[in-house]
């Protein structure tokens, strides 16, 4: 498990007490309750979509990181699960459901063939990595990923969108003879500062 | 009696003696592969006249069109026909050499509607035009796509990848 999660503070039994009333910040209690209650869009494209509806199920139960709302419609949806090949064909109708996404929308990227292309690299029709078509928050290796594996995605992304900031930092001062283009560019692991 | 399934009340060599007799100077190369399928051969010039009859034949007539393959055999391309009788409860393979420098053969969805959906496929993959089909275009693969990739001299096309 990755330092941030272990250090995200979560409010303790004693902070419900009396008198009822706990002081946080807002970035926090709301990352905190985004974090929660990610509804991931049902995108299943191979096999990697039976591990990921497997996940769901008892055995395994998505529930217990809040996740267990699967949508059949992009609108509703803030997580986009690609589980599977992305194919030729499938990448423009892929870019047009992330785009009917609203925001904030995160991406992960489920085993080796939507991280990669996977086994099918060398394939007349197969999209190598889905990062060429959306952008992606997490990579799950595997193929296909255990349920566990998929939970240890899900939690590094809690712990990315627990990064995020919804009152936007001050601008570093820039220094007079750096170039524009030089300026911190925002990498995909920094939180971006006041995007909400 | 009737249709009923499961039943074979021909013996499979007599049901391939049968259409040796009944298809002879049409049918090449008939064989029986265990443990229920009938194979053969015929020239494309007479795949519709053949087709026709196998489904209308009184005794063994193949009502039903399962699937077809296009096979790239390099010096020439293969499109197979998979039938199936309800009377007799076998399958029967018919394959048709179509030359690779013009590969083109007679659609048979006038016989089997079903044909349509597999033609599509079988041009899509192997290349092999189906004339007189009434909707031949890409079935599996995008509308602009720029080959035919499971022919063996297919090369994999950049223009096959926008997304790099």
């Amino acid at each position: 498990m990755s330092e941030r999660i272990k250090t995200a503070r979560y409010p303790k039994l004693e902070h419900f007490s009396e008198p009822n009333v706990i002081t946080t910040t807002a970035d926090f209690i709301f990352s905190w309750a985004r974090s929660h209650s990610v509804f991931p869009f049902t995108y299943g494209l191979a096999c990697c979509a039976i591990e990921m509806l497997t996940s769901g199920f008892a055995r395994y139960d998505i529930a217990r990181y809040g996740m267990e709302v699967f949508r059949p419609t992009p609108r509703q949806c803030d997580l986009m699960i690609v589980a599977g090949t992305v194919n030729e064909k499938m990448a423009p109708v892929l870019k047009r459901l992330y785009d009917q996404m609203s925001e904030p929308k995160w991406v992960i990227s489920m085993g080796a063939c939507a991280t990669s292309g996977g086994p099918f690299y060398d394939g007349y029709n197969v999209v190598n990595g889905v990062d060429k078509v959306v952008p992606v928050d997490v990579y799950i290796p595997g193929c296909p990923p255990r349920p566990e594996a998929l939970f240890q995605g899900l939690l590094e992304l809690q712990g990315k969108i627990q990064q995020y900031k919804f009152v936007p930092e001050k601008p570093a001062p820039l220094a007079a003879d750096a170039p524009a283009s030089d300026v911190a560019p925002a990498t995909a692991d920094a939180a971006p500062a006041g995007e909400v | 009696m009737g249709l009923q399934v499961g039943s074979n009340p021909m013996s499979m060599d007599a049901i391939a003696a049968l259409l040796a007799e009944r298809f002879a100077g049409d049918l090449e190369d008939v064989r029986i592969q265990e443990p229920d399928t009938i194979v053969a051969r015929c020239a494309r010039e007479k795949l519709l006249d053949v087709a026709a009859r196998l489904k209308a034949d009184a005794d063994a007539g193949y009502e039903t069109l399962n699937w077809i393959a296009g096979v790239d055999r390099r010096t020439s391309f293969e499109s197979i026909y998979h039938l199936y009788s309800w009377k007799t409860n076998t399958w029967f393979e018919l394959r048709v050499d179509v030359p690779r420098a013009e590969p083109e053969v007679d659609t048979v969805t006038g016989v089997w509607p079903a044909a349509d959906w597999h033609e599509r496929e079988s041009w899509d993959m192997v290349g092999i035009v189906y004339v007189g089909h009434p909707d031949l275009r890409r079935i599996l693969l995008k509308d602009d796509f720029v080959g035919h990739p499971l022919r063996k001299d297919y090369v994999d096309l950049a223009e096959n990848h926008p997304h790099v």
